[in-house]
């Protein structure tokens, strides 16, 4: 009961820590604007409870050099700017999956229920 | 009283705007025009745009003051909310020993010390530091440099005779009344010493007064 608000903040604090992998992992094939970005992601329930703050993230990892941007015309409307994996960015991206893949698979074979 | 879809989003981005405040100015920039870049994407996407669907958009981006808080956390940026409770240290005490009786340690070097300190500390706004600075200028050290200047000069010449005996008031050629002057010296001497000491308590009692950081002056 005393634990919960704790553990709101935690789980927010997951999410936020592996959210920019899911932004980089969502660049890998393609270079995407900002709007598209978020509807992928809000495509899944549960990674992101407030859009807005995909773009301090966008903002962080491109000057952080994990992704770099274009300009670029639109059809329907003003030029979109247009995010893009950089070297680096695949270079991070990876080392998280290596290490993502044992780590859910340690947590999962702990607290997963057992059917 | 409705409000139309543009007011809705200018006022959004107001706010977005007003709660990035301490990020700098470029990041705050880009995250600003992105997010209405977004809302702009959003409204061009559909049919017919009432503004419950607006609503939506703004309420899908979520609380300017989640965002901000967000960037700040992403950017390494303090909040400013709570600023960190001032407590006096060393160079506040020290700033008021010098101010005040600094000059007696060191002739005048002692107090400019003192004013050193008083202007570099964070604990005083500048209208405390002007005081402090101005009431009086020496500290204590103006007034006894002052006596002492004066009792040394009362043997020949004709002056205030503020402090000593006063055997030497005979001697003194003056033509006027020896006596009023001396009351008047007497009288400036008290006030110079008095009025050092109540900046000192004043100052003192402003760094009590003050737990938060008063350095926007």
């Amino acid at each position: 009961m005393v634990a919960v608000g704790r553990q709101d903040a935690l789980l927010a604090q997951m999410r936020k820590g592996t959210l920019q992998y899911c932004v980089l992992a969502l660049l890998s094939d393609e270079e995407r604007y900002g709007f598209d970005l978020v509807r992928s992601l809000a495509e899944t329930d549960g990674m992101v409870t407030s859009e807005g703050t995909i773009y301090p993230l966008l903002s962080r990892l491109r000057r952080d050099g994990l992704v770099e941007t274009t300009w670029r015309e639109s059809t329907s409307g003003p030029p979109r700017r247009y995010y893009k994996l950089t070297k680096s960015g695949r270079t991070a991206l990876d080392a998280f999956r290596a290490e993502w893949g044992p780590f859910r698979d340690a947590v999962d074979h702990f607290v997963e229920r057992k059917a | 009283m409705s409000t139309t879809p543009d007011k809705l989003v200018e006022r959004y981005l107001k706010h977005l705007e007003v709660e990035l405040d301490d990020l700098p100015r470029d990041r705050r920039r880009e995250i600003v025009d992105e997010i209405s870049g977004h809302i702009a994407e959003a409204r061009a996407g559909l049919e017919h745009e009432t503004e419950a669907d607006v609503r939506n958009i703004l309420e899908g981006l979520g609380d300017p003051a989640d965002i901000a808080e967000d960037a700040r956390e992403r950017f390494d940026v303090r909040p400013p909310a709570q600023p960190q409770p001032f407590k006096p240290g060393w160079m506040e005490v020290a700033a008021l020993v010098f101010l005040l009786i600094g000059g007696l340690i060191i002739p005048i070097f002692g107090w400019v010390i003192g004013v050193v300190l008083l202007w570099v500390s964070n604990a005083w706004n500048i209208r405390d530091k002007i005081i402090g600075t101005l009431f009086v200028p020496g500290g204590l050290g103006l007034p006894i440099g002052l006596a002492l200047f004066s009792s040394s000069a009362s043997g020949g010449t004709c002056g205030p005779v503020i402090a000593g005996s006063g055997r030497a008031i005979t001697a003194a050629p003056c033509s006027y009344d020896t006596s009023s002057t001396n009351y008047f010296g007497i009288v400036a001497l008290i006030a110079l010493i008095v009025i050092p000491i109540v900046t000192t308590a004043y100052l003192a009692y402003r760094l009590r007064q003050q737990p938060t950081v008063a350095a926007i002056a």
